[in-house]
């Protein structure tokens, strides 16, 4: 959709996730290699993908000893499988998809086994974003840095937050998601659509005090 | 600019915010494809507040996309507990040792 200049766009499965999961050097050879059992194969995958599990790990729970932990859990499940990777996506997608159901069974086996994940990652009245209608502020556009979206995205709730890095951040479709999180597709977009929205409502209340900062430091 | 969020009783009427933002979540998901009711492309060329609140969805959706490469690294001691565990491994101690 284009207006007014705008794009809305989505990013894609298939070509797009390649792009956006493009191969390494020397990753094809140790994939071979370490399916044969090869253990400094195994090892270069781990130094090769470590910081890219270990982020989503981290984004996912919100929590650095149990992101370590299911990081080592992702990779001793590699292990066992990589037999059965046949190439037909990027090895970084499969690893991320494998690490994403990882890190999901952990959420349903921590307490969400008895309930569906379309009813608890709904968060708390007060942590929905306020609807926006008719109040006039300035626009996020150009002003947002990497590190005050990381800050804000941390904030989310956990339930946002999943649904926010998985489309957003890993380019997972809402079709695939709601497969991942055993909800509805219409449920994936409402989720993220709200996500979204709390995060402008985040990344707007953190403006005034960069600007503060910036001023302080100047002085 | 005037917000509109009155209930909508005929569809010839214009949009109000409130049924435009209730479309967001479609649109953004339909991507390019997204826009073919005229009514919304009307409310999104004539509310400032809407159009600004899809530039500000659209740029936090295309920021994320910088996410994707990690920032973070894991402690030294992941890959030494993946070490101890995989020592039980017969496949990978036997390929180690080949080594």
């Amino acid at each position: 959709m284009e207006i007014q200049g705008l794009q809305m766009t989505e990013p894609k499965t298939g070509p797009g996730l390649f792009k956006r999961n493009p191969p390494i050097a020397g990753e094809a050879e140790a994939i071979e290699r370490a399916k044969a059992g090869d253990a400094e194969a195994f090892s270069k995958l781990y130094a090769l993908h470590k910081r890219r599990v270990y982020t989503l790990c981290l984004r996912m729970l919100g929590n650095v000893s149990e992101a370590e932990d299911m990081t080592q859990e992702a990779f001793l499940h590699l292990f066992r499988k990589i037999g059965s990777f046949r190439g037909e996506s990027a090895f970084s997608t499969w690893l991320h998809r494998l690490t994403v159901n990882l890190v999901l069974m952990h959420l349903r086996k921590k307490g969400l086994q008895l309930v569906s994940l379309e009813e608890t990652i709904n968060p708390s009245e007060e942590d929905s974003p306020k609807r926006d209608f008719g109040s006039r502020d300035t626009q996020l556009a150009g002003s947002v840095d990497r590190v005050a979206l990381e800050r804000a995205v941390a904030s989310l709730p956990p339930g946002y937050r999943m649904v926010f890095v998985l489309h957003d951040v890993e380019g997972f479709e809402h079709n695939e998601i709601a497969v991942m999180l055993e909800c509805s597709t219409g449920n994936s977009k409402s989720q993220l659509h709200k996500a979204r929205l709390k995060l402008r409502e985040l990344l707007r209340q953190q403006e005034p005090t960069q600007q503060a900062d910036l001023k302080e430091a100047a002085l | 600019m005037t917000s509109r969020n009155s209930k909508r009783s005929d569809s010839s009427a214009p949009l109000s915010c409130a049924e435009f933002q209730q479309q967001l979540p479609d649109l953004f998901a339909a991507g390019h494809e997204g826009v073919a009711d005229p009514n919304l492309t009307e409310h999104l060329k004539t509310c400032e507040n809407c159009s600004a609140l899809v530039r500000d969805l659209q740029y936090i959706a295309d920021q994320a996309r910088q996410l994707l490469e990690p920032t973070h690294e894991p402690s030294d001691n992941v890959w030494k507990k993946i070490q101890e565990s995989l020592a039980s491994d017969p496949t990978y101690v036997a390929n180690t040792q080949k080594q």
